[in-house]
């Protein structure tokens, strides 16, 4: 463990408990607990003392044991409550304890639930009180100790917490990724390669447009470092081509992690923090279908590679006039092959189809599961495979994002500072950058596992008035952590692409940069003049 | 270049000799340290060492005539030491007969004959390859290795095998 990790990992241990010994104010029991959560996992992933998909799996661990209504914690924890004593018309006897402040006493409702009455203090007599309301009344179960860790909590069950592994998005990510590791095992990926980038033709400007729309098309729908892999084999043979100390390789080198990380934007599958996400969103009632995430994100990810592409030229203009581009290899004609094409083309075509249809995408996600298996085009091995690691990030997210909205967490994190007066375009501005900032240093996934739980809790609480948007602010998130590519550490196409040994970081770094910013600004305006046309 | 602790292992009994192998892997020597031995005997007692600090041997080149044991002899019995199963064995001479030669393909799994004298381009290009496969069956992380070794190979494994995913 280097020193830094060493750091992290007393830090994260720290803020664990760190919410137990400063006052913090309206925060709750249970608030406090998702608090110490937050922070220890933000650390681990910042610093990352164990892997990041580790933290995912402790903070599903730890919610199960200090959240859920069967922990420890909760277990046998009941609501005190109490009947006011009448005394006369409108004067009650109430034990001290059920005044939450001078002037406020808390009815229970339902479980989580209770309901600020306003009282008028008479007298106080010791352990009770004498208050004045016209609000109570006998059948009216008042909280008789309002510091309980039950007022304003409701535990979940515990498994809504290991639940979110079998979310609906985490099951359409397994059938993303039955398809690719199909795709993999008989080289569909290489063969469509070759058959896309064949009509490019061998003008070197054409060449690398050709690399980067079918490095993100096929990053759309598997996994980007798979295809960045896969896309740095194709292109080393051109760059044995060039001149030691011709730049333009570097342009080259550049574009296919700029094309990975974009591409992921297309399509709900096409990277993890699209999953985040959706997840919340869908929790909030605010569900995109497939079809709605391509109309959205699709435009805006053809303008940033055009755009991507025209900047790499520009830096790195090509000095030859020709390449030989060639990719060796044969289209698998066996009977498991072509098993895997049909399922493959079947399940495309349902996913982007899905408001013809109307078939979730989660469920059509089975399709290949059951069928790449049944057909035994993957076996056993290819099963383990799989990234699993990538699906416990994920649902470890998705979990943490729950506990903060159920324990208040994520609505006090929020309170405190004056939303309303910043106006949306402002906050779609702010959010925008702040999520390429972080991703540039942070996992993707992890920036949007941190930001959504604020987004949700400006639409609950709503500070942000009428012109707020969860949906479109959700795809603000999305599309932001994907367009952080400025560090080699920022994702894992580039931290391939630098390990080449081709690319200087000063050039990813410029180049970084600059997508960076564009396509925060591209953002803002597809926030404010498209995505309203295409979302309601 | 970050020092890797993978070892590479050039055993050779004449020091011009030796001398001008470790020149000719010099490309590498800033990645994979390079340990040399004059005989079978210094050759087990660097192994020895190496292995009790942990380190790993990724690949040993071997003259056939050594003082003591020679070179095939040599190989046969590191084989049979588990922890050196993986590492890429060269036999670098021009005096082995075909009997030890074929007994070193069978028994010591020999990875690859040089004959003397041999090119430097031969010779590094064998080391390439060689520890490029060394490193994608024995490494979890690969990417330190690109930029030295065969990164299109590695770029590959990474692919077939996901041992980088998406974050």
């Amino acid at each position: 463990m280097t020193p830094v990790q060493t750091i992290g990992l007393l830090l994260g241990l720290f803020g664990l408990i760190l919410p137990f010994l400063i006052p913090l104010g309206s925060l709750s029991f249970a608030g406090q607990i998702g608090l110490g959560i937050f922070l220890m996992a933000a650390i681990f992933w910042m610093f990352e003392p164990i892997p990041i998909y580790a933290t995912s799996m402790l903070v599903i661990f730890l919610q199960i044991i200090l959240l859920s209504s069967q922990g420890p914690m909760f277990m046998d924890a009941k609501l005190p409550t109490g009947e006011p004593v009448q005394l006369q018309e409108n004067t009650w006897q109430i034990p001290t304890q059920a005044l939450k402040d001078e002037n406020t006493v808390l009815v229970a409702v339902e479980p989580g639930v209770t309901e600020a009455v306003v009282v008028e203090i008479v007298e106080r007599n010791g352990q009770h009180v004498i208050v004045r309301s016209d609000q109570l009344s006998t059948d009216k179960a008042i909280v008789t100790d309002t510091g309980h860790r039950l007022v304003g909590y409701k535990p979940n069950s515990y498994t809504d917490y290991i639940g979110t592994l079998a979310n609906p998005i985490i099951i359409l990510f397994l059938g993303g990724f039955m398809l690719a590791e199909a795709s993999v095992k008989y080289n569909l990926d290489k063969n469509l390669t070759r058959y896309l980038l064949s009509p490019f033709g061998s003008k070197p400007r054409f060449i690398i447009l050709g690399l980067m729309l079918v490095t993100a098309a096929l990053s759309a729908f598997m996994s980007n470092t798979a295809t960045a892999a896969m896309m740095v084999t194709v292109i080393l043979p051109i760059i044995a081509q060039l001149e030691p100390g011709d730049r333009f390789k570097f342009g080259l080198a550049l574009s296919i992690p700029i094309a990975a990380n974009i591409g992921g934007i297309a399509t709900p599958i096409g990277t993890p923090p699209n999953a985040i996400v959706i997840a919340a969103l869908t929790d909030y009632g605010k569900s995109i279908s497939f079809t709605d995430w391509i109309i959205v994100a699709a435009p805006l990810v053809i303008v940033m590679l055009v755009f991507a592409w025209w900047l790499l030229l520009t830096f790195f203009p090509p000095s030859v006039d020709k390449f030989k581009l060639e990719m060796k290899g044969k289209l698998n004609l066996s009977a498991k092959a072509i098993g895997l094409y049909v399922i493959f083309g079947a399940t495309v075509l349902l996913w982007v189809t899905e408001n013809q249809h109307g078939i979730p995408s989660s469920m059509v996600a089975f399709l290949p599961v059951a069928a790449l298996v049944t057909g035994r085009i993957l076996g056993k091995n290819d099963i383990r495979n799989l990234p699993w690691d990538v699906l416990w990030l994920m649902a470890g997210g998705i979990s943490l994002g729950i506990g903060m909205d159920k324990t208040g967490l994520a609505v006090w994190m929020i309170s405190g500072f004056e939303w309303g007066a910043m106006g949306y375009v402002t906050l779609i501005l702010v959010f925008g950058l702040v999520a390429v900032a972080m991703s540039n240093f942070l996992s993707n996934t992890v920036t949007a596992t941190l930001l959504m739980p604020l987004v949700i809790s400006l639409h609950t609480s709503g500070v942000m008035g009428d012109s707020f948007n969860l949906l479109i602010t959700g795809v603000v998130i999305a599309v932001a952590c994907s367009l952080a590519m400025a560090l080699p550490i920022s994702t894992p196409p580039n931290a391939i692409a630098m390990s080449t040994g081709i690319i200087r970081t000063k050039d990813m770094a410029k180049v970084g940069v600059i997508i960076g910013t564009v396509g925060v600004m591209l953002i803002l305006a597809y926030a404010v003049f498209y995505w309203p046309l295409v979302t309601n | 270049m970050e020092r890797s602790d993978i070892f590479i292992l050039c055993i050779e009994d004449e020091q011009e000799v030796l001398d001008a192998v470790v020149r000719d892997l010099e490309k590498l020597e800033e990645q994979f340290p390079i340990e040399t031995a004059n005989s079978a005997e210094e050759a087990r007692q660097v192994v020895e060492k190496l292995i009790s600090d942990g380190k790993k041997i990724g690949l040993i080149v071997c003259d056939h005539i050594l003082p003591g044991d020679n070179g095939v002899e040599l190989l046969i019995e590191l084989h049979k030491d588990e922890t050196l199963h993986s590492s890429r064995k060269v036999l670098l001479t021009g005096q082995a007969g075909l009997d030890d030669t074929v007994r070193a393909l069978n028994e010591a799994r020999l990875h690859h004959y040089i004959a003397k004298p041999w090119t430097r381009e031969e010779l590094l290009e064998v080391a390439v390859k060689l520890l490029t496969d060394f490193v994608i069956e024995e490494e979890e992380n690969i990417l330190p290795f690109m930029a030295t070794l065969d990164a299109e190979k590695i770029s590959e494994s990474i692919r077939t095998r996901r041992s980088i995913s998406d974050e």
